[in-house]
């Protein structure tokens, strides 16, 4: 009983803190830019199939390509590291095509969901076309040397699980600490808070906003990782399910809110994991359930700033 | 050209009118999916589960049960949109866009899980009011001429003034004694109804309905068909709606790459049409021709 | 100052003044923008509202017109509070304004932007608008004409199909001020109805205001920092300071009140910074 509760709260604690990560994607840009990157979902999908093949996972890309795979594949950390930075590269390039031409017209923020969109879709599509519409598996060593399952306090819970949430609560640390500490770090917040004033101190605001994109990108293919070798590669569409719960996390954690963004993951994973098995079709619409309710309560999210027009 | 390519042209252009009418008043919501998903399974489910309305073995059905049937699907969606609406018509921007991708969502996941809307699989077979599919070019061609005209109508009327009134400043709407939620929520139940009703017009259509009718995706995509079509008149949603919904099966010839260059126009669209395809210099253009019979009375103030 | 007995209030107890500011307070935060700030504006006067920058002269408009809570006192409308009502319900019971820095519709034209203000009045029966019968271009034909109307008064009518974005500054407040009027108002709000006017368009301006007055038996309520201006238009004058009201009477009495004086000179740059 207390095995199953505490394998329930962890699985949750697990899953909530790749929202989390999914949020956090979305906030770094929209803290810069002010607008939503609807790509991150495909984003995400493109880091789980990177550290699939990264890891000579074979592809057979519906048959067009049966049994192809890398010759040589990395062991699962290297493969999930360089797939993330890999994702964040292809998120610059999201950037320069979707993002960079519209700003430089200052076009109305509304065109930033559509062009984003459309990267997304490309992005998905081209992993159709090229890796096929079939899932994948990892193959069961991936996580070779990791033990099946861990005693914890006289329960055994799955180690994958732990596994997810210690990357998880890892890349959120090293992302507050950097904000917070290092130079670089500042100088995104500092433009995230007042781009004009940052520009007079110097501050490259250019930059800054692909450093958000670099990194937003990198977290969503971290998150896609996670997933890929802890559940499996169902479809290049499994990143929009995951894209789309990081929205709910988003709002509810308050747009912009990096501790937000992180409280409403956990929140929302934990939820999720305590729904009945029997109704488990019903817990895709619990996160949305859930941030009707906040919006309703809260019309700016839990942790999120009310704003004031000024006449 | 195809017919069946026709009337989901004529589809996308009716769905594209559903998501212009909140944006009129400047509210970006992207709740048409939902609407549109209420109509379609309220139609398949009435139209195969209730013999009352006649659906016969060969798979045929009344006219006037599905000319019912479209006003039951813009009733429901109607109706539920009077109570989304009040919810979420009070957050602004992007909450908004993102509150009714929620309502999407919730409205997926239900369809998919609910007993009686046949899950993953869907409710199939559903009877058919027309021998063919050009049949259905007569009610798909009326439903967008009575849409078009309503929103031409709007265009004179007080409504219609105080949605562009609303888009403009909300605030300065309000001092000037606009009910701005009242506005916002009618052209939010008007968008409903329509968006139900065509899904009424696709259940048939289509001969299945299932979950995946009414997805997120859909509704960013109807979103591009208002944004490249132009925001700023109806004709905007529909040209957008009929070249978005012809184009991916125009590109079938180039097999698999066909989703991954139709993701390329929606990516390059806004940079290349900022104001969408039918710009206000083209309205007023073709403003001038259609005057004065498009502005009745204005020559009784002319100086 | 007399009050015209034919324009006795309709609502409310006969003695009690058209607009009643009861010890009306704002805070934002920490800030203190109006503190207990009184007065009562009298059926059919011309009322002036000046004070440096930031004496709260705006937020009291923000107050009167249902924008912004009030954090303490009360705002009473021919007697009756209306503290707390939105600002269309305000509009409604016969209150509009203008900004100060300037809210038109630009994508509609001028006429559009008059009629939007006409609204109440252009409700037909939806049958009636969605046919567009005879009774309906009628009604139109004669609202088009009442927003000619408004529009020539400002001098705007020859300009009636253009775009409201296309107007200069001067226009563009007149064109506020007109589609303030076309709401049908006891009371007008004018913030800063002068600004970015040169001399000769002010004194146009003035002459206007007072004609209104007469023609649509309007009181006005008016901010303005030009002071000479108010000085010849205002029957009374309020005076703010940092939120209090420092003054309160007749344009000479002000004129030789010490608080002023002194809050005038205080204050001296940053008025005549606004005046450019």
């Amino acid at each position: 009983m207390i095995e199953a509760l505490l394998q329930t709260l962890l699985n949750g604690a697990a899953s909530g803190g790749v929202y989390a990560l999914v949020a956090l994607g979305y906030t770094l840009v929209f803290s810069v830019l002010g607008v939503i990157n609807f790509a991150l979902g495909a984003l995400f999908s493109l880091g789980g199939y990177l550290t699939y093949l990264l890891m000579g996972g074979r592809i057979s890309a519906n048959g067009g390509l049966p049994g192809w795979g890398l010759p040589q594949g990395l062991s699962f950390t290297p493969a999930l590291l360089l797939a993330a930075l890999l994702t964040g590269l292809v998120s610059l390039v999201v950037e320069r095509l979707a993002f960079a031409p519209l700003r430089r017209r200052r076009a109305e923020p509304l065109l930033y969901l559509i062009t984003s969109l459309g990267a997304g879709l490309v992005l998905v599509n081209l992993l159709q076309m090229l890796m096929g519409a079939e899932g994948y598996a990892f193959p069961a060593t991936a996580l070779a040397g990791l033990p099946d399952a861990l005693q914890v306090a006289g329960a055994r819970i799955r180690s994958v699980q732990v596994l997810l949430l210690a990357v998880c609560a890892a890349a959120v640390i090293v992302l507050t600490l950097w904000l917070e500490r290092s130079r670089s770090g500042r100088a995104l917040k500092a433009v995230a808070e007042d781009a004009t004033t940052a520009r007079l101190l110097g501050i490259d605001s250019g930059a800054m906003l692909r450093l958000a994109f670099l990194l937003s990108g990198a977290l969503a293919g971290l998150g896609g990782g996670l997933i890929g070798v802890s559940i499996s590669l169902p479809g290049p569409y499994m990143g929009i399910s995951y894209g789309l719960k990081g929205l709910a996390v988003l709002v509810l954690g308050g747009l912009g809110s990096v501790p937000g963004a992180i409280a409403g993951g956990l929140l929302m994973g934990l939820a999720e994991a305590l729904v009945p098995g029997d109704a488990s079709g019903w817990r895709d619409a619990l996160a949305f359930a859930i941030l009707f309710l906040v919006l309703l309560l809260r019309p700016s999210g839990l942790l999120g700033r009310r704003q004031v027009e000024k006449v | 050209m195809d017919p069946a390519l026709l009337v989901q042209m004529l589809i996308g252009a009716l769905l594209g009118i559903s998501v212009y009418l909140p944006l009129a008043t400047g509210q970006l919501t992207l709740a048409t999916p939902a609407f549109y998903a209420v109509g379609g399974t309220l139609a398949a489910l009435l139209s195969t589960r209730w013999p009352v309305l006649g659906a016969r073995i060969d798979g045929s059905f009344p006219l006037p049960s599905f000319l019912l049937e479209l006003a039951l699907g813009g009733a429901l969606a109607g109706l539920l949109a009077l109570l989304v609406g009040r919810i979420v018509l009070r957050l602004q921007g992007i909450y908004l866009a993102i509150a009714t991708i929620a309502l999407v969502e919730i409205v997926r996941v239900a369809i998919l899980n609910l007993p009686f809307t046949g899950g993953a699989v869907g409710i199939f077979g559903i009877p058919q009011p027309f021998p063919s599919a050009a049949g259905y070019l007569l009610p798909a061609l009326a439903l967008l001429l009575l849409a078009g005209w309503v929103c031409q109508r709007l265009e004179v009327m007080a409504l219609g003034r105080a949605m562009a009134a609303v888009r403009e400043d909300e605030l300065a709407a309000r001092c000037m004694g606009i009910d701005t939620t009242q506005v916002k929520l009618t052209a939010f139940v008007m968008s409903a109804v329509l968006a139900g009703g065509t899904g009424v017009l696709a259940a048939h259509f289509l001969n299945t309905w299932n979950a995946r009718q009414g997805s997120f995706d859909s509704a960013v995509i109807m979103l591009a068909f208002v944004i490249l079509g132009g925001s700023r008149s109806w004709l905007g949603p529909v040209l957008g709606g009929l070249v978005l919904t012809a184009l991916p099966e125009l590109l079938r010839p180039v097999g698999d790459a066909r989703l991954v260059l139709f993701g390329l126009v929606i990516l390059s669209g806004p940079a290349l049409f900022p104001q969408g395809l039918v710009t206000p210099g083209l309205l007023e253009r073709l403003g001038r021709l259609g005057d004065p019979a498009g502005r009745p009375g204005a020559e009784g103030s002319r100086p | 100052m007399t009050v015209d007995p034919r324009l006795a209030p309709t609502g409310g107890s006969a003695a009690s003044p058209l607009l009643e500011l009861d010890a009306l307070s704002c805070r934002f935060g920490g800030l203190v923008a109006l503190d207990q700030v009184s007065f009562a504006v009298q059926q059919g006067e011309i009322f002036g509202l000046i004070g440096p920058n930031g004496a709260g002269k705006t937020t009291l408009f923000n107050l009167i017109s249902g924008l912004t809570p009030a954090s303490g006192g009360q705002v009473r409308w021919r007697g009756e509070p209306i503290g707390g009502l939105g600002p269309e319900r305000i509009n409604r019971l016969g209150i509009a304004r203008t900004f100060q820095n300037l809210r038109l519709f630009d994508s509609l034209t001028l006429r559009e932007n008059v009629l939007v203000g006409l609204h109440r009045e252009t409700r037909a029966p939806l049958v009636e608008a969605l046919s567009g019968n005879a009774g309906f271009r009628a009604r139109q034909a004669a609202l088009e004409r009442r927003a000619g109307e408004l529009l020539a008064l400002f001098g705007l009518d020859a300009r009636a199909d253009d775009s409201a974005a296309n107007l200069s500054y001067g226009d563009r407040r007149r064109l506020e001020i007109a589609r303030a009027l076309a709401t049908g108002p006891a009371l007008l709000l004018l913030d800063e109805p002068a600004a970015g006017m040169n001399p000769a368009e002010k004194d146009e301006l003035c002459a206007l205001i007072d004609r209104l007055r007469e023609q649509f038996q309007l009181t006005v309520l008016i901010i303005e920092h030009h002071v000479p201006l108010m000085m010849r238009l205002c029957d009374r004058l309020a005076v703010l300071n940092f939120g209090r009201r420092i003054a309160l009477g007749s344009p000479e009495h002000v004129r030789h009140d010490p608080a002023v004086i002194e809050a005038y000179l205080g204050g001296q740059a940053s008025a005549a910074g606004e005046r450019r």
